[in-house]
């Protein structure tokens, strides 16, 4: 049986860049930040909660993890806004959307009664959009 | 689960022992940081993220020691120093207890693995992404 999700992967343009956004202004911690052999960084943030997983914010990179015309096509689709970083929960939608936005985050909706909760849709600064979640 | 201003007061103690989990701390200062008193911190802490405030000083001390014994090459001693501790045997088997291995058997058993120095073997991360980001199948 499988108990919960560990890790899962955000492409963003730029590790340093995306790793100040999640720490800095969404308030995340760091969970590895690693050399690995082959110039590779291990990179993993994660929310202040009970939560286990992890967001591995990787840049997508030529050979051996994709080929040139296709790491291209993946940075340009990230900064086109093509893909979602995922939900993120929050107990006051309203108040963290009013801190987050204080702190420079875009959002594109803000905080808006839906059939599951309140909700926000905000955009890291890579160009993934994230929603923040009152249930 | 605390609620959104709980939150932010127990947020600035977290961040004040990750900010300063090379120092000594105590609980009352932590609480301090939270507005606290020391054990209703502690009923909280331990309540919201599942783990108390000495288990969260823990972990980020060993994980702090596991970069630096791989990626640095100070001595198991001086990286119980830098992580905040004063004795090598509390350090040693509070690593122990974490990661399973002692210090230096686990620097000596992942720079075996590497091929470069001063980096993590690929078996270090997750086989999937190991595969992914590096083209390495786990051996």
């Amino acid at each position: 049986m499988i108990t919960s999700i560990a890790h899962t992967t955000i492409y963003v343009l730029n590790q340093d860049e995306a790793l100040d956004f999640y720490k800095n202004k969404l308030g995340f911690e760091v969970g590895d930040d690693m050399k690995v052999e082959g110039d590779f960084r291990w990179l993993t943030v994660y929310p202040k909660s009970k939560s286990q997983l992890q967001l591995v914010l990787a840049e997508p990179k030529e050979e051996p993890m994709f080929t040139k015309d296709s790491a291209e096509k993946i940075r340009s689709l990230i900064e086109e806004g093509a893909f979602g970083a995922g939900v993120f929960e929050t107990e006051n939608c309203q108040k963290t959307y009013e801190e987050l936005v204080a702190k420079g985050v875009e959002f594109i909706q803000p905080p808006t009664e839906q059939l599951y909760g309140v909700e926000a849709m905000g955009i890291d600064n890579s160009g993934n959009w994230f929603s923040l979640v009152q249930r | 689960m605390a609620t959104n201003c709980k939150l932010k007061r127990l947020n600035a103690g977290r961040d004040h022992i990750a900010d300063n989990y090379q120092a000594p701390l105590s609980l009352s200062g932590i609480a301090k940081c939270s507005y606290m008193s020391p054990y209703h911190f502690l009923r909280v802490f331990k309540d919201t993220y599942g783990e108390t405030p000495n288990e969260f000083l823990i972990r980020l001390r060993v994980e702090q020691a596991k970069k630096m014994l791989i990626t640095e090459n100070f001595s198991v001693s001086e990286i119980c120093e830098k992580v905040g501790y004063t004795s090598l045997g509390s350090f040693s088997s509070l690593f122990l207890k974490q990661v399973g291995v002692a210090p230096t058997l686990y620097r000596r058993r992942l720079w075996a693995l590497s091929t470069e120095v001063y980096r993590f073997p690929s078996q270090a991360i997750p086989a999937c992404y190991a595969y992914n980001f590096l083209g390495k199948l786990p051996k």
